[in-house]
């Protein structure tokens, strides 16, 4: 509720902007997976280490032509997330600064509806660094996979207690996890599992 | 677009690029690789390239089945090949402009693929890795064996040594040096025989002989060499393996042979010499059979040849030449076996045959003795029947299973002197009823191993007489060629994993056959298969590609078949069907060559169609 309103509002405000074209309703066939790493789990204070995107074509999986950005060491890099992504400085030095790596983000997923494992978490932190530096959030339509396989699970199994975690999940819909904890591994995964439940991998049995 | 990535293990595509074909880019080549393929998701079922349709991507399977179908054919047979992880398919498609037949999701499969534009912009770059999809089957295997071989066989790189690595320069004397000098000559160079040339040939004299001259046949020093030089030399090439040129000593019993190039004599090659590069077990053997002079010691020497074949094939060692090597071993044993019980008058009037895989060289553990013999009209042998049957129990005791058909020398049928011999090819020609087809059939593999051979070498004139000639029977001969097409079809359905394919009916046999149908018909009197194509090509009968396709073709069945075998050697499977393989237990590339060594049977199987009118 508060997002549409606030993106009614960006809108406006942007409507003759250079980024204008990102709040057009998306007519096309595609969707872009996403995924970022960060340095922690609280959305108001950690900072981004990676983000990466892929586009989704139908049943096919674009990885050839996919977004993986690293940005420079944030201050908050700290030995505890090291541990999940294995970022550490030295990696990110030669980096993106934040900036730069947002325009191009925005660049490549354009109007597109966006995917992601619990892409609440990644939207706040991504809209929490967008805002002072563009003057928006991210307008676009956006799905969180991990809801739309519960969903989906009420919907044929209604008797099963679920599990959703990341792993059980690709378990479940039969994916192969690709590089997990990194941010295009992650990305990809999610593209797979939604490809997989469209093609009604839970209705089929 | 953007793109950044660091290093290799980040990278989330996970391709096997340590395999055929992309072990023949480079690194940044398989880079590229990386980073142009998409991934693709296939429900259960779906068509991914139908056939006349031009192909868009190389498909590589990184989980789930793919089958691939001929659309023209009936449908029972229409299945031709069956993909799983790890395979690659759809690349041929794209160099030849479009799709020949169709493929089919058969359980769902995510794949990744490489587009079109970047698969040929690879070609064009790396010409090996473009050659690999063009290759024929024959390359491809060479490709499997050298990389066996640098995957660290190091016995392998002298058992494969050429002649030229081993021979020693001829010590040639003219012809009229006398035994004192030779002797002289002889210690001078270390060497343990010489050659005497008179009128452009050559004789080798040996220390042996000069030693038998002067003790037994009290001849004086003074006398010329010439007179104690032997004149029927074994000759190889330069080029030839070292290990043929055992297997020659081997088969001649001699323990040197002259090596000739383009008519001029080059060099020598001992016995000794190649024992310095194998001073492994198959000499040894070899040894051990030539010295054997009990049933006792035969018998053991013969119960190491399993062993033998297992420590060779695990060298690395081309398969026709381990067929070699231990055809002319088996033989030696049957040899022998015959010499310790057959008198040697009878042995004079009579001809031991081998046949089946036996007679065309092309077993390699102990298979059911196949053996019958002929014996001379005027033969003069009363006790035949009870030596014969001794003959057949003493192989059995040497390992050689009895034949469960009773083609045995123990069983009447089987012997008979020359003009009964002609009566019944004669009978059976006429019949060409099924099992005077398979008799004929039996008797066109056969070699003889003891005895007198030119009563097989007239009986096989006058089979050669009889049949080639004859199309009506050739066309009956050939249609058994074709029996056995249906085992193909089982390859794509290989749900349950204890179904395999039957290489022997699917593969072996057609191949066997069909080159033993067309031998008939062009007279070819050699009788393993691989000789068989060689003289076909010779006559211009086979495109030689083709004919070495065969060849390689059947070389992978025979070995396939062999590593089954060993495995039950070994004892860890419990199978009674060693001519079944499962195709899930094979490596990729494994499966890859099957499948082309498949698609050259059904080929032939064509060709076989086409010339002898077996289309109905």
């Amino acid at each position: 509720m508060i997002r549409s309103l606030r993106r009614t509002l960006d809108r406006r405000r942007q409507a003759d902007g250079r980024h204008g074209w990102l709040f057009d309703p998306y007519t096309g066939d595609e969707m872009v997976a996403i995924d970022c790493e960060t340095t922690g789990l609280d959305t108001r204070t950690a900072e981004l280490v990676s983000i990466a995107a892929v586009r989704i074509k139908g049943e096919r999986v674009l990885t050839s032509d996919s977004l993986d950005l690293r940005l420079q060491p944030p201050a908050s890099l700290r030995g505890d997330s090291i541990k999940i992504h294995r970022m550490r400085g030295v990696d990110l030095e030669d980096g993106d600064a934040l900036e730069a790596a947002l325009e191009k983000f925005l660049d490549f997923v354009g109007n597109r509806p966006l995917l992601g494992w619990c892409i609440d978490y990644d939207l706040a932190v991504l809209d929490r660094q967008l805002r002072p530096l563009f003057a928006f959030g991210l307008p676009n339509v956006c799905i969180d996979m991990a809801r739309l396989y519960l969903r989906e699970l009420h919907r044929t199994q209604p008797q099963m207690s679920p599990t959703v975690d990341f792993e059980s999940v690709a378990e479940a819909l039969n994916v192969p996890v690709m590089g997990r904890h990194t941010a295009l591994g992650d990305a990809v995964t999610t593209a797979l599992m939604y490809i997989r439940l469209k093609k009604g991998a839970l209705t089929a049995r | 677009m953007v793109r950044r990535r660091c290093d290799g293990d980040r990278l989330m595509v996970d391709i096997d690029l340590s395999q055929l074909p992309f072990t023949l880019l480079d690194d940044i080549g398989r880079e590229r690789v990386l980073r142009g393929v998409d991934l693709i998701y296939f429900d259960s079922d779906a068509v991914i390239l139908e056939a006349g349709q031009p192909g868009e991507f190389v498909y590589i399977i990184h989980k789930g089945e793919v089958a691939e179908f001929d659309p023209h054919a009936p449908i029972s047979q229409s299945r031709i090949a069956h993909y799983t992880a790890g395979d690659l398919f759809g690349a041929i498609s794209i160099l030849d402009g479009s799709s020949r037949y169709r493929f089919k999701v058969e359980q769902e499969s995510l794949c990744y693929v490489i587009p079109r534009a970047l698969f040929l912009r690879l070609c064009d770059d790396y010409s090996t890795f473009a050659e690999f999809f063009r290759r024929g089957l024959a390359q491809k295997t060479r490709l499997l064996a050298e990389r066996r071989i640098e995957s660290g066989v190091n016995m392998a790189g002298f058992m494969l040594a050429r002649v030229s690595e081993c021979m020693r320069a001829p010590l040639i004397v003219d012809a009229a040096t006398t035994i004192a000098a030779a002797v002289s000559r002889l210690n001078e160079s270390h060497a343990d025989s010489l050659l005497v040339g008179k009128g452009g040939r050559f004789g080798v004299v040996t220390k042996t002989d000069l030693l038998n001259a002067l003790v037994m046949e009290g001849a004086t020093q003074a006398r010329p060499v010439i007179a104690i030089a032997h004149f029927e030399l074994v000759s190889t090439g330069p080029d030839q393996y070292l290990f043929e040129a055992l297997v020659q000593m081997t088969r001649h019993q001699v323990a040197r042979v002259v090596v000739v190039e383009r008519d001029r004599l080059v060099g020598v090659v001992e016995l000794t010499d190649v024992l310095s590069y194998f001073s492994s077990r198959s000499y040894m053997v070899g040894l051990e059979l030539e010295q054997a002079d009990t049933l006792e010691a035969l018998a053991r020497a013969s119960a190491r040849l399993p062993a033998l074949v297992q420590g060779m094939m695990t060298q690395g060692i081309k398969l026709r030449f381990v067929m070699d090597l231990l055809a002319a071993l088996n033989g030696r044993i049957v040899d022998k076996a015959f010499q310790f019980l057959v008198a040697p008058r009878c042995r004079a009037q009579s001809c031991l045959l081998v046949m089946g895989s036996e007679g065309r060289g092309e077993q390699i553990l102990k298979t059911d003795q196949d053996n019958a013999l002929i014996v001379a009209d005027d033969s003069d042998w009363p006790d035949r029947a009870i030596v014969m049957q001794r003959f057949t129990e003493t192989l059995h005791t040497l390992g050689y299973p009895l034949c469960p058909g009773n083609i045995m020398v123990s069983n009447p049928a089987w012997v008979d002197n020359e003009s009964g011999w002609r009566r019944k090819i004669t009978r059976w020609a006429e019949r060409r009823d099924g099992a005077s087809l398979m008799n004929l059939a039996i008797m066109l593999d056969a070699r003889g191993v003891a005895g007198d051979t030119r009563l097989l070498e007239r009986l096989r004139e006058h089979l050669f007489a009889n049949c080639s000639r004859d199309e009506l029977l050739l066309s009956y001969l050939a249609r058994a060629a074709l029996h056995f097409a249906a085992p193909l079809t089982l390859f794509g359905t290989l749900r349950k994993p204890r179904h395999g394919i039957d290489i022997k009916k699917g593969g072996i046999f057609p191949i066997v056959h069909g080159v033993r149908t067309l031998a008939l018909e062009c007279r070819i009197g050699e009788t393993s298969t691989s000789a068989r194509l060689e003289v076909l090509v010779e006559q211009g009968r086979l495109e030689s590609e083709f004919a070495a396709d065969l060849g390689e073709a059947l070389a992978l069945f025979i070995e396939l078949r062999l590593k089954q075998q060993l495995t039950h050697l070994d004892g860890r499977q419990n199978s009674e069907e060693p001519n079944l393989v499962v195709v899930q237990n094979l490596s990729s590339l494994e499966r890859d060559l099957l499948r082309q060594a498949l698609h050259i049977v059904k080929d032939f199987q064509q060709r076989l169609t086409h010339r002898f009118h077996l289309e109905y």
